[in-house]
């Protein structure tokens, strides 16, 4: 962002009296005196410690990661690892991990001498991973022998993808409701734009759970099956963080 | 303490700088528990924040409920606050995140009287049209008749650039600044501050600025 002022000028003659830049001066309007629940409040004021944003993506990449260890082993690696292309394996794991560190770090990180994360950003990269990880599924899609095929029927493949989104948002949740809370007060506006990032950024790490797991490589299957937990999870962070990142009540 | 009362402005230009150091400081030393810091921090902070939402509201008593329950909800948030940072920016995006919440509850408010078939109040809008407490001369604003109606025109204008001319033309913020409070980026708050300056040049019957020049924001 740029840091550029307007610059008002009263005292240039050529401006007119009635210049809306003459109101700039007026800044000293007497507030009132604190209200009787700040006051109160004041009186038995408690330390808190400010939120820490590097600690908090930290936190909520130890969760992401717990996750989707705990469910890989639980659910098995994907039978068909081994005879994947090497590359293609850590190309598109490492975009779903990529999309889920920028995501999580613009809506959780400020930029230097700031409060407020970088919401629209986070906004915007939850649309681009959203659209881009459905593209890519549907283009890049590899297959081997011992990939999983089934008849490719547009009711089973909906069936099936619609597993694997409902996994992968599985996986988002607990990250997204951890980086919701670890929020609460720092975005009063872009909200829903910040709960976009975050909840794309969580279903990416639910999507780097499914490319892990799944052994579906039909494109219909990853491109809109998985494609989807970025979608939802996009669709459940633009829910849940402007509720759960409201300031506490008291 | 008057809260408020004869706090220093927070310094402009070259100042700047210092002032939002100055604010950091008394914003980590109100979160380590220091309440005196809170009270410099609101005088040094609320007569802008009042100044915002005045031009906003146009209804001097309802900005200073804002006021208060913008201060109540920055006290009740202090945990978000993040070391080091300029605490100004964050708190009039509470305070135009306050506006927004009022105005909103007041519409709908206002919406459930007009079914009972009843005429709205008249100071109740937040949104842009007449309010009567905001007239010439109400309050202590003290401004005269050329004044009053630049904030009449400015109260005409759509509230995206009211908002906009509110904070960068009369508030002193940067464009960056404002993008950040109300939560939209550089270029669309360039945009509406540019068409509400012109705007408001039009109702108070001055030709538009060439590009470019003094008093245009960039």
């Amino acid at each position: 962002m740029t840091d550029e002022r307007p610059t008002p000028d009263p005292a240039d003659p050529a401006t007119p009296a009635a210049d809306p830049a003459d109101l700039a001066a007026d800044g000293a309007l007497s507030p009132p005196p604190l209200d009787d629940r700040l006051a109160a409040a004041l009186r038995d004021l408690t330390p808190v410690t400010p939120r820490r944003p590097w600690r908090d993506l930290a936190w909520v990449a130890a969760l992401a990661a717990a996750v989707v260890t705990a469910l890989v082993l639980a659910l098995s690696l994907r039978r068909d690892l081994d005879a994947l292309p090497r590359a293609w394996v850590i190309a598109y794991g490492g975009a779903w991990l990529g999309a889920f560190v920028v995501g999580a770090w613009l809506a959780l990180v400020p930029r230097a001498g700031h409060v407020v994360p970088r919401g629209l950003a986070a906004g915007a990269v939850a649309a681009v991973a959203a659209v881009g990880f459905v593209v890519a599924g549907l283009t890049l899609a590899r297959t081997t022998p011992r990939s999983l095929v089934y008849a490719p029927t547009a009711l089973e493949h909906l069936w099936r993808g619609a597993a694997c989104a409902g996994l992968g948002t599985i996986a988002a949740l607990a990250p997204l409701g951890l980086g919701a809370r670890l929020l609460r007060g720092a975005v009063p506006v872009t909200a829903r734009a910040t709960g976009l990032g975050l909840g794309a950024a969580c279903g990416a790490a639910g999507g780097l759970l499914l490319h892990l797991h799944c052994p579906i490589t039909h494109p219909l299957h990853l491109g809109p099956g998985h494609g989807a937990a970025v979608v939802v999870g996009a669709l459940a962070g633009a829910l849940l963080v402007p509720a759960l990142a409201k300031e506490p009540a008291s | 303490m008057a809260a408020g009362a004869g706090g220093p402005p927070r310094g402009d230009g070259g100042d700047d700088g210092d002032a939002r150091a100055v604010d950091a400081a008394l914003m980590a030393r109100y979160c380590a528990g220091d309440a005196q810091a809170f009270r410099q921090l609101h005088a040094r902070l609320a007569p802008r924040v009042l100044g915002y939402l005045v031009r906003m509201v146009r209804d001097r008593a309802v900005a200073e409920d804002l006021v208060q329950l913008t201060f109540l909800k920055v006290h009740r948030a202090r945990g978000a606050y993040v070391r080091g940072a300029d605490p100004s920016p964050w708190i009039f995006a509470i305070a135009h995140r306050t506006f927004l919440d009022e105005a909103r509850r007041r519409r709908r408010a206002r919406v459930g009287v007009a079914e009972d078939g009843q005429p709205p109040e008249v100071a109740a809008d937040l949104t842009g049209a007449a309010a009567e407490a905001g007239a010439p001369g109400h309050g202590d604003d003290g401004r005269g008749e050329l004044t009053a109606a630049t904030l009449a025109a400015l109260e005409r204008l759509p509230p995206a650039q009211r908002e906009a001319v509110a904070l960068t033309k009369l508030g002193g913020k940067s464009i960056a600044e404002a993008a950040e409070i109300v939560g939209t980026t550089p270029g669309a708050m360039k945009v509406r501050a540019h068409r509400g300056y012109e705007a408001l040049r039009r109702a108070l019957g001055r030709a538009p600025r060439a590009a470019g020049e003094p008093g245009e924001p960039r």
